[in-house]
């Protein structure tokens, strides 16, 4: 009983951050059917963010870095969009996906340029590892709060999509962006939410991911995105909701095949979870809560 | 002139170009040179093949690469000598520590092996559109990876197999690539080819005039993945050595970067991408090492070449989107006039 709550709180933590990252992907997909895969590049500069600021203070306390990795994450998305995303903005999905290919690329190639290619260390606090015993349980302190974080976070971003104007704006620019505009609204001011909403989740999810590895590299970023990417289109690609779910389920896959392959064939994790998810999506290829399209329709 | 014509005569002019840089790193390359150049052709198959199933029925594919994976394992394992796989991979399943053949044939096998996989994948490939259709070519590179590396009496896992007769030469790469620019020319120009790009542009479309667009698709889908297979089996050839790194994501952007950067919808942009990708690459590639330039040392610079080929990208996505060649093949600009 305590192995199986302790599984379930696993696959809850890991995740509850391909969720923030594969609704980060979703949500600018949905908005401006953008692939962004320069995403893991943007983990990877909230992690050096807090990286420099603990060097250049030599305060490790989360109070201070916590502010920083989130901010530097909001800045380098919002700023990613105005440089490189703005001019492919009604290009085809293959240029917007090369594109970001492009972006990440620039983005890692500088980070190995000034920092080198070697894992920096960033000083985690302590009571991050803790165990708590709950008498049946015990749970690492972490887990509880990346699963607490990840549930404000969500809870906040329904708040922000339900109930003001620019979320108004967002959830409709997902189903029809040309009447967003024929109405009046500033194109440029809701994409530009779309990215500081990314960004503020890839600040998020950076922080976990950097409290586990306990280190930054230029790398940190690629296998989590990757794996949000399959989440995110697993739930429904643009589909905030299924983004979520998707999210949940890959997590979920990951922990019980861990548990469940005997540890001689315990390697072909990856391929039994990426296997799943393509029988998955040959049964629904709009995926778990996409709409429904027609052979050949396009993907917007 | 009939439209077989033209389209051999485009071709041809096509694989001018790589027969073009042949002479010049004949006539003046060094050893290192000839190095690039080879890998460079390998590349330039690689784009080719890639081109055949992206290029026409305009579905991102993340995956080719496995199937590079794939031949260029079978291929390995095949020739390595009998000798070297009882060192290496004595318990090789199948009996395949028992025998070797040479590479004619064993590259025979790996293209249809790489087709049949192909095959069995494709047919759920094929069924989807747009982001799922890629997000499964994806699943498959991966698959193929893990599989790869963790096969440990197959493939000796992540570590690299090695004792490959290195049988393949410039000449033989060059030939390889001007058949593989004619076969992808005379695919993308034949109703095949033209009903498949009709898709493309509009699934709908085409799907109600009559076009069987999964079974086109499928087509295409396995010449393209035996055309990326005959890639992998001529880049073990040439190493000699093969790991599952060669066969993962670095490769697959390269060629990516290389089709989309060239133009997808046509070999010439295959060709093309291909030609300034390997050039930049090799250019920044210099200056990473701190070379000497008007006596001065220049520093060096890890990382410079990432740096540049996504700048190059990202400007060129920015200015040209369709790609340097644009949607068509250049012969058809050039001699659009005449015809």
């Amino acid at each position: 009983m305590e192995y199986f709550t302790q599984q379930i709180l696993n696959a809850l933590s890991i995740g509850g951050n391909y969720a923030l990252l594969a609704l980060g992907l979703a949500i600018v997909f949905s908005v401006i059917g953008l692939v962004n895969f320069a995403y893991g590049e943007v983990i990877a500069v909230a992690g050096y963010a807090m990286f420099g600021v603990y060097v250049a203070t030599g305060i490790g306390s989360a109070l201070l870095l916590l502010p920083v990795g989130i901010l530097a994450a909001v800045g380098m998305s919002v700023a990613l969009e105005k440089v490189a995303f703005r001019p492919v903005r009604y290009a085809p999905a293959a240029t917007g996906l090369l594109t970001a290919f492009g972006v990440s690329m620039v983005i890692r190639s500088f980070f190995i340029t000034l920092v080198a290619t070697r894992s920096k260390a960033v000083p985690m606090p302590e009571w991050l590892g803790q165990r708590i015993d709950l008498g049946f349980v015990r749970i690492q302190l972490i887990q509880i709060i990346e699963t607490t974080a990840t549930a404000v976070a969500l809870l906040l971003l329904v708040f922000i999509l339900r109930r003001t104007n620019i979320g108004l704006a967002m959830r409709a620019a997902a189903r029809d962006f040309d009447m967003v505009r024929m109405v009046g609204i500033n194109a440029n001011k809701v994409i530009a939410a779309a990215f500081a909403v990314s960004g503020f989740l890839a600040g998020l999810a950076a922080i976990f991911i950097i409290a586990r590895r306990g280190a930054v590299d230029p790398f940190m970023g690629f296998a989590p995105v990757l794996k949000a990417f399959v989440a995110a289109v697993l739930g429904g690609f643009g589909s905030l909701g299924g983004a979520v779910l998707g999210g949940f389920i890959l997590g979920a896959l990951e922990v019980f095949f861990q548990v469940l392959l005997p540890s001689d064939i315990a390697g072909y994790r990856d391929a039994f979870v990426f296997a799943l998810v393509s029988i998955i999506l040959v049964w629904r290829p709009q995926g778990l809560m996409g709409t429904r399209h027609q052979f050949g329709d396009k993907d917007e | 002139m009939t439209d077989t014509l033209r389209s051999l005569r485009g071709a041809a002019f096509v694989a001018l170009l790589p027969v073009l840089i042949a002479v010049l790193v004949i006539a003046f390359g060094t050893g290192a040179h000839e190095r690039i150049f080879n890998l460079f052709l390998i590349n330039m198959i690689l784009v080719i093949g890639l081109q055949m199933f992206m290029g026409n029925s305009s579905i991102v594919n993340l995956g080719h690469i496995g199937f590079m994976g794939i031949a260029g394992y079978t291929a390995a394992i095949l020739t390595i000598p009998v000798q070297i796989k009882a060192k290496i991979i004595p318990n090789a399943p199948f009996g395949l520590a028992t025998f070797q053949l040479g590479p004619v044939e064993a590259g025979i096998v790996a293209i249809l092996v790489t087709m049949v996989f192909a095959l069995l994948v494709g047919v759920l490939i094929v069924r989807e559109s747009g982001i799922s259709a890629t997000i499964l070519t994806l699943a498959f590179l991966v698959i193929v990876h893990t599989v790869v590396a963790n096969w440990v009496e197959l493939t000796r896992g992540m570590r690299a197999l090695y004792g490959v007769p290195m049988t393949v030469n410039k000449w033989i790469l060059l030939a390889a690539v001007i058949a593989a620019i004619f076969f992808a020319r005379w695919f993308r120009d034949s109703p095949i080819g033209l009903q498949l790009r009709a898709s493309g542009e509009s699934a709908i479309a085409a799907e109600s005039s009559g076009v069987n667009v999964r079974l086109l698709r499928l087509v295409a889908w396995v010449l393209s993945a035996a055309v990326v297979g005959l890639g992998g089996v001529f880049y073990v050839y040439l190493i000699g050595s093969v790991s599952p790194k060669s066969f993962y994501f670095d490769t697959t952007l390269l060629t990516l970067a290389m089709l989309i950067l060239g133009g997808m919808s046509s070999i010439s942009g295959a060709v093309a991408g291909t030609v300034v990708v390997t050039a930049g690459f090799e250019l920044t590639r210099y200056f990473e090492s701190g070379p000497v330039m008007f006596g001065v040392k220049l520093p060096e610079f890890l990382g410079l070449t990432g740096f540049f080929l996504g700048l190059i990208i990202v400007l060129s996505m920015i200015l040209r989107p369709k790609g340097i060649t644009g949607t068509d093949e250049v012969d058809e600009r050039w001699f659009r006039h005449k015809m």
